[in-house]
């Protein structure tokens, strides 16, 4: 067993562990600004259906002969705002995905690099306040599988909306819903938790 | 004229030109009235907005409660027409309280026309000075004196007709049946239809030229 090689890939897991740390932080905040912004789409569907719904030359309103026109307007531009800043968050969610990923990466190639000297009881040895590294390996390209999945899919229904698809923009609170994973998440605090000896171990 | 400059800001940079007098001290303070009263108009607008949501939602409650009234109650009548006469008394509380803001609104195109008519007045000045070409040098950077009148008469119009829009909205809104209707009558509130995105470019380049806004 080589020494300097087993606490080589020790140092870069402890700082790819901090790196999911701030990055899951950062992640989540980014998904929560997300929220209001998908709802608002929402209700903007909403108003363009209702303007749809309605006859304005059979109601009150038909005094304003381009008030139709120029609501419509209104509301595109305000759904395109709000999908523009829906894309900034995308970039940040991008960035925090390549970080992770490109440090994920580097872990995995110091290991491959020292496969020679790393025999398999080094990797898998662990103790009560010490997970193997094998494990360790593992859960954070879990992690990275999580963003990585997370951010497509979340980007594609992104893609997916238009201005003028009301029906899309009306269900797009639900699929956006719909794509958490609470379960993946979970994941991440536990692999945290698991690893939070190891970290102060520096 | 300069107490007419309202709760515009005195930076160092406007004060700079402060020494401006006659047409140009009236154009100047008539810009800086104009940036207040339409921020003035926003803020009324928000609180207008929130007020016509509440009416729609008390409308909405109290249909609902007829449709459980209609089934079989469960509730005795007596409680049913206190909760009823409840709303209703909230609902007056709201519409009266959206017509306050519809007033104000109405007082601040009222100043708007004011602005206007005393910029026809600097304009009718300047005629009389300088014959129907106008004076041969600017009184800012750029603009004659006959833009700042159209300005003016732009931005009046639309805000004239956004009124007409309240106003409407304001006898409509808690006579209406349907949702739908409800919901345009919302997001035209909101959205405001007739201030189009020129607005803010026009308010923005009166105060460039005037000076109000650093070049």
């Amino acid at each position: 067993m080589s020494k300097p090689a087993s606490s080589a890939l020790h140092q870069a897991l402890r700082k790819s562990f901090q790196t999911l740390e701030n990055n899951h932080k950062v992640w989540k905040d980014v998904l929560d600004e997300c929220s209001p912004l998908i709802v608002s789409l929402g209700n903007l569907a909403e108003q363009s259906r209702a303007l749809s719904n309605v006859q304005l030359s059979n109601t009150p309103l038909r005094i304003f002969p381009d008030l139709e026109e120029r609501l419509r307007f209104k509301l595109l531009q305000a759904t395109d705002t709000v999908l523009g800043k829906l894309n900034e968050k995308m970039s940040s969610l991008q960035s925090v995905r390549d970080t992770f990923s490109n440090q994920v990466s580097a872990v995995s190639q110091l290991y491959e690099q020292n496969t020679s000297s790393l025999d398999l009881l080094t990797v898998t040895e662990r103790s009560a306040t010490f997970p193997s590294v094998a494990d360790m390996l593992e859960w954070l390209q879990d992690a990275e599988r999580h963003f990585r999945q997370q951010f497509l899919r979340r980007k594609t229904l992104l893609q997916l909306l238009t201005a003028d698809n009301l029906s899309l923009l009306e269900s797009a609170p639900e699929r956006w819903k719909s794509l958490e994973s609470p379960s993946a998440e979970e994941n991440i605090a536990d692999t945290l938790c698991k690893v939070s000896f190891f970290m102060e171990a520096q | 004229m300069e107490g007419e400059s309202g709760d515009i800001t005195m930076t160092s940079a406007n004060r700079k030109c402060s020494a401006v007098t006659g047409s140009g001290r009236k154009i100047k303070d008539n810009t800086a009235d104009w940036h207040n009263l339409i921020l003035k108009w926003e803020k009324v607008n928000e609180e207008g907005f929130s007020t016509a949501a509440k009416i729609i939602n008390i409308r909405r409650c109290q249909s609902e409660d007829q449709l459980v009234n209609k089934s079989p109650s469960f509730s005795s009548p007596a409680t049913a027409v206190s909760a009823a006469t409840g709303g209703a008394a909230e609902l007056q509380d709201a519409c009266c309280k959206l017509q306050d803001i519809v007033n104000k609104m109405v007082a601040i195109v009222t100043k708007m026309e004011s602005l206007m008519t005393s910029q026809r007045g600097v304009q009718d000045l300047e005629e009389f000075q300088f014959g129907p070409e106008g004076r041969k040098i600017p009184l800012f950077h750029t603009w004659n004196t006959k833009q700042f009148e159209s300005t003016s008469c732009f931005l009046l119009d639309i805000y004239s007709q956004e009124l007409k829009l309240k106003q409407t909205i304001l006898q409509e809104l808690a006579h209406t049946t349907t949702s739908d209707l409800c919901m345009v009558y919302l997001s035209c509130w909101l959205h405001q239809p007739f201030i189009h995105p020129q607005t803010r470019l026009t308010l923005e380049a009166l105060l460039l030229e005037t000076g109000h806004r650093p070049l």
